[in-house]
């Protein structure tokens, strides 16, 4: 059976070399396509469905990490999930943390005898995988790989320009936080307004028992959160109290809306 | 224990006076052997050591004593007042040793006195003289110790500087050969052996010159310019191997200024921030310029990138002591002789501008 894999790597010595190693070592893997940046891995990811991916840490766009993490919020369910090795350099946190969440890495320099081991442990998962086995596993090494929020000075009110002229928003009136690109959408019950600040940095000013993140583009008031469904295709949303839309849960944070 | 001795305890300083009891002791008895043999009468020794005792501790007592009290076992005492009161302290010490010594002994003040007292001006002299040396000797053995434990301390001192000289040093190196950056290009020479030898062995020629003169320059105290875009042009040689296609660069260093001085390492530091920060992260790359120009008497360098631009968030999370220890460097080297600007270059990137004054050999 031929194992698809894609690799995601910005150095393309690296890459290329990387993919030599592979195919020497497990001659039924196929090198699907090649990655040079963390965006392109995700769109050629989802449009690939390799079974195998190989995402280095530090990327240009968005790191392995982030990828791993878009992947996980955008993959059909209906499909099983890719096995994910990370790929990194020398980083003593980085290779506490991967010990830690019990991850698959590679490590630059390549060394043959370890990466056989690692090709050992994907063959065995990979034939014996069944459902989202693969997403269940990636989800619960997220929790444990991404750096938990700092902790900082509390934010209370929002100054947003809408217009020509600067509104001030209550942070306890905001049913939720978006993402649009470079700006965060504040959204309340009577409107929205853009302030030019990321969710990363927007996060750890708000109260994280009150502001859940359910999404990486989105942190949700969770007293506006009326109920959480799946749909047909088994992905979760929220419905909100004060607002017609629903917002998409990722599978990364499925687990704050489980019954007690 | 000299160490521990310092700083000097508060209060007065029992032991050193106990001790010095004890050598008071030994030259008491010392005394009584002395006066035997010049009188030549052995059957009065035990009475002679009873005497030397008497008069030998009160002099210690007083001026030992008010010594230790005023200046402590660890200042010199200033002499008149110390031999002022060696001088009144000695008769007092004589004329009550000699009373307490006869209470001792079961005579009376009287008939001690009076069995000595013909001798009794010679014998000042003599517990004078005593006492005088065996001061002496108290007070200059507390100098020694002083100034030997001052020597240790000066010496631990001395290790201690030395240690955090080796230790910045140390850091110095680490900050300029990062081990990220060291074993990324180790793993891009590990994939050219197979695929290109040429271009490995090319690279690895590189990875020389960089390593060397990174490990040499930091020990030196000045470079010249010639030296460092050498350096430069090495680390952006490994950087395009590592990168492609996403980098490229230009270095433009008149000829006229290639032995100019300056500190070693001064715009590594600088070029590194711009492909860490600037182009690494940036999906398209960038292209990084490094000049140097004269005006007058100002040398003017410059590391002009087109990556992400100053208001993007850090390429990875570094120490962020590039651009601070430059200004602390050119600080600590030219005072305010020198600047270190960093502004958006045009149309987009970071642009690092450095002036310091002309140094030419």
């Amino acid at each position: 059976m031929t194992i698809r894999a894609l690799i995601a790597e910005d150095e393309p010595i690296l890459a290329a070399t990387l993919a030599a190693t592979l195919t020497k070592l497990w001659p039924e893997l196929e090198i699907v396509a090649s990655s040079p940046n963390g965006i392109d891995a995700v769109a050629q990811a989802l449009a690939l469905r390799p079974d195998l991916l190989f995402l280095d840490i530090k990327m240009p766009g968005q790191s392995g990490l982030e990828a791993a993490e878009e992947l996980a919020e955008k993959w059909d369910p209906a499909l099983p999930f890719p096995e994910v090795v990370f790929v990194t350099a020398y980083d003593e946190y980085a290779l506490a943390a991967f010990e830690q969440a019990a991850a698959d890495y590679v490590l630059k320099p390549v060394n043959e005898a370890r990466l056989g081991k690692t090709i050992e442990r994907l063959r065995q998962r990979l034939a014996n995988r069944s459902g989202d086995n693969g997403l269940a596993q990636l989800v619960a090494q997220m929790h444990a790989l991404l750096p938990p929020a700092q902790p900082q000075e509390r934010l209370t009110m929002i100054r947003a320009l809408v217009g020509n002229q600067v509104r001030m928003i209550p942070v306890s009136d905001v049913v939720y936080f978006e993402a649009l690109d470079k700006y965060v959408n504040v959204v309340t019950q009577e409107g929205e307004a853009l302030i030019r600040v990321s969710l990363k940095e927007l996060r750890p000013q708000l109260d994280d028992s009150v502001f859940w993140q359910v999404h990486r583009s989105t942190i949700v008031h969770i007293g506006s959160v009326a109920s959480a469904a799946r749909d047909d295709a088994g992905r979760l949303s929220l419905a909100l109290r004060t607002r017609p839309e629903k917002l998409r849960v990722s599978p990364l944070y499925a687990h704050l809306f489980r019954q007690m | 224990m000299q160490m521990t001795q310092l700083p000097p305890a508060p209060g007065f300083p029992f032991r050193q006076f106990a001790r010095d009891a004890g050598y008071a002791a030994v030259l008491n008895v010392l005394c009584a052997i002395l006066i035997m043999s010049v009188t030549g009468r052995p059957e009065d020794f035990f009475h002679n050591v009873v005497y030397s005792m008497c008069i030998g501790m009160i002099v210690l007592v007083i001026v030992n004593g008010t010594r230790l009290a005023i200046w402590g076992a660890h200042q010199r005492p200033r002499w008149p007042v110390f031999f002022t009161i060696l001088v009144v302290a000695v008769p007092i010490a004589q004329f009550s040793g000699i009373a307490l010594g006869g209470l001792l002994l079961g005579r009376t003040v009287t008939s001690a006195t009076k069995s000595a007292s013909q001798s009794m001006n010679s014998m000042l002299v003599f517990t004078l003289l005593a006492a005088g040396g065996a001061l002496l000797f108290i007070v200059s053995r507390d100098r020694i110790v002083r100034a030997e434990a001052e020597l240790a301390l000066e010496k631990a001192r001395a290790e201690t500087i030395n240690r955090q000289a080796l230790q910045t040093q140390l850091r110095l190196l680490q900050a300029q050969v990062e081990p990220h950056m060291l074993f990324n290009t180790l793993a891009n020479l590990q994939g050219l052996i197979v695929i290109d030898p040429a271009r490995a062995q090319s690279m690895l020629d590189q990875l020389i010159v960089y390593l060397r003169a990174t490990l040499t320059s930091s020990r030196l105290e000045d470079t010249t310019l010639a030296h460092e875009f050498a350096l430069l042009d090495a680390y952006l040689g490994l950087m395009s191997v590592r990168m492609g296609q996403r980098i490229g660069h230009t270095l433009d260093l008149p000829p006229a200024l290639a032995d100019v001085k300056l500190p070693p390492m001064l715009l590594q530091p600088l070029v590194e921030n711009a492909i860490v920060h600037g182009i690494e992260p940036n999906i398209d790359g960038g292209h990084v310029t490094i000049s140097a120009t004269q005006t007058g008497g100002t040398l003017e360098l410059s590391v002009a990138d087109t990556g992400r631009g100053l208001q993007a968030a850090p390429g990875r999370p570094g120490t962020g002591l590039g651009v601070s220890n430059t200004r602390e460097r050119l600080r600590a080297v030219y005072g305010d002789r020198a600047t270190l600007s960093l502004t958006p270059n045009t149309p987009h990137g970071a642009l690092a501008r450095l002036t310091l004054p002309l140094q030419t050999p």
